[in-house]
């Protein structure tokens, strides 16, 4: 009788605990996941940073490079994307660049590290380094640091999901998950959407004091006949005159106006095919 | 050769369904433009927009010697490349000053180009617009002798 009682009355102090269930007690079934929590950074997670290299000021790109390694180390492409490339070519020489970022989304994984024409920084924060670009839209990169993996099924991105390993002086950084329609691209006038399935592995580094250099090896079978190695130089600058700015690149779109009631508003402007704005009639 | 005739019409009529397929927008390469020729217009600045991807200028030109006025639109690259590569802020050009450019023109023969030189006739200020200009570390810092 004292053993009912006993049973009885744990039976009533479990159900009034908050948030627990019978079924938790059902036999068989498994434990509630504990959430997982990015904990506050602690001073010894900010002193560790003060350890890192130091990769503060404003990087400027290399276009000459660029344009160099258009010619001495082109992508491995497919024999279906080298005839789109040649055509590319061809139409560039013919006056005709075809406007692969016209629509101002962002220039994505690889593209905006290949071909930027823009300035970026790069910040450190307990476990994680944030990249954010002048223009090009929404440029932003966010390189998990603190130890996590992949997620299992992550949704695709312009930037892709960036897990970054310390390495000594390196960041090794593993990107999956980029949208298909991402491309692979050796200038404004000359890429390939990747397709899907790419993967890409940067070492990123300081080459010389003020060259950062992010190399690249870009797995994208469905337009890539091996792994594409290629590295991109950028120059920093502490000139705070050159600060980074804010880009937003739809404004290319509009110009200031005033309406109808004197309020300042922005106006759509027209272009030509290729992306210049066309004179008012 | 009508059938070659039908051939190459049918390619550029291809061609131009691709080109037309993309959006028409701002950020661009630019070949569109004959870097290998120099233009030069005199005018007055009617707008200058100072925003991204590229900055525009829009320069109103008398006509002279038989050519009718025309509105001519210069384009260059974003200003942050602006103020890095050449030292511009938004105040460098302003609508009303009077201005020699000169500039890579456009393919097509339209009023447009990409501007390579600018001279302000009141200050005499020159300014230029070459990416390329900012390709060194620490621009503070003189450049090192060629």
């Amino acid at each position: 009788m004292r053993n009912i009682r006993r049973e009885v009355m744990a039976l009533l102090g479990v159900s009034l605990l908050p948030g627990v269930s019978f079924a938790q007690g059902t036999p068989g079934a498994k434990p509630a996941a504990k959430p997982v929590i990015n904990p506050p950074p602690t001073a010894k997670d900010w002193a560790d940073i003060a350890k890192l290299p130091d990769w503060s000021g404003v990087w400027t790109h290399v276009r000459s490079d660029q344009d160099r390694q258009m010619k001495t180390n082109p992508p491995p492409w497919n024999e279906k994307a080298a005839k789109v490339i040649e055509w590319q070519y061809a139409e560039e020489r013919a006056g005709r660049p075809p406007p692969l970022f016209q629509n101002c989304l962002p220039e994505s994984m690889p593209a905006w590290m290949l071909v930027t024409h823009n300035a970026m920084e790069i910040i450190f924060s307990p476990g994680r380094v944030t990249m954010l670009g002048e223009s090009d839209s929404a440029r932003l990169r966010r390189i998990y640091t603190d130890g996590r993996g992949h997620t299992e099924d992550p949704d695709p991105s312009f930037h892709g999901e960036s897990i970054g390993k310390w390495q000594g002086d390196d960041l090794n950084v593993d990107t999956i998950a980029m949208h298909p329609q991402n491309y692979i691209a050796i200038s404004e006038a000359q890429g390939i959407p990747n397709g899907g399935d790419m993967h890409i592995k940067e070492r990123m580094y300081l080459q010389k004091p003020d060259v950062w250099a992010d190399e690249l090896t870009i797995t994208a079978p469905k337009v890539l006949t091996k792994p594409w190695v290629t590295t991109r130089i950028y120059y920093r600058q502490r000139l705070r005159r050159l600060d980074i700015v804010e880009g937003t690149c739809l404004e290319g779109y509009f110009k200031p106006a005033v309406d109808k009631d004197g309020y300042p508003v922005w106006e759509k402007i027209t272009h030509d095919p290729y992306g210049n704005r066309t004179p008012p009639k | 050769m009508k059938s070659s005739l039908n051939k190459v019409v049918r390619i550029a009529a291809l061609l131009g369904l691709v080109a037309s397929a993309y959006p028409v927008a701002a950020h661009h390469a630019t070949t569109m433009f004959d870097h290998a020729k120099v233009v030069t217009i005199n005018g007055v600045v009617k707008e200058v927009h100072w925003t991204n991807p590229h900055v525009g200028i829009y320069v109103d030109v008398a006509g002279k010697d038989g050519a009718e006025a025309a509105l001519w639109v210069i384009e260059m690259t974003s200003p942050g490349n602006l103020v890095r590569a050449g030292g511009w802020t938004r105040n460098s050009v302003k609508p009303g000053d009077k201005v020699e450019i000169s500039m890579a023109p456009l393919r097509d023969g339209k009023k447009g180009g990409a501007l390579k030189k600018v001279t302000i006739a009141d200050s005499g200020k020159v300014l230029t617009a070459d990416i390329r200009a900012q390709e060194r570390a620490n621009l503070e810092q003189e450049a090192p002798a060629k």
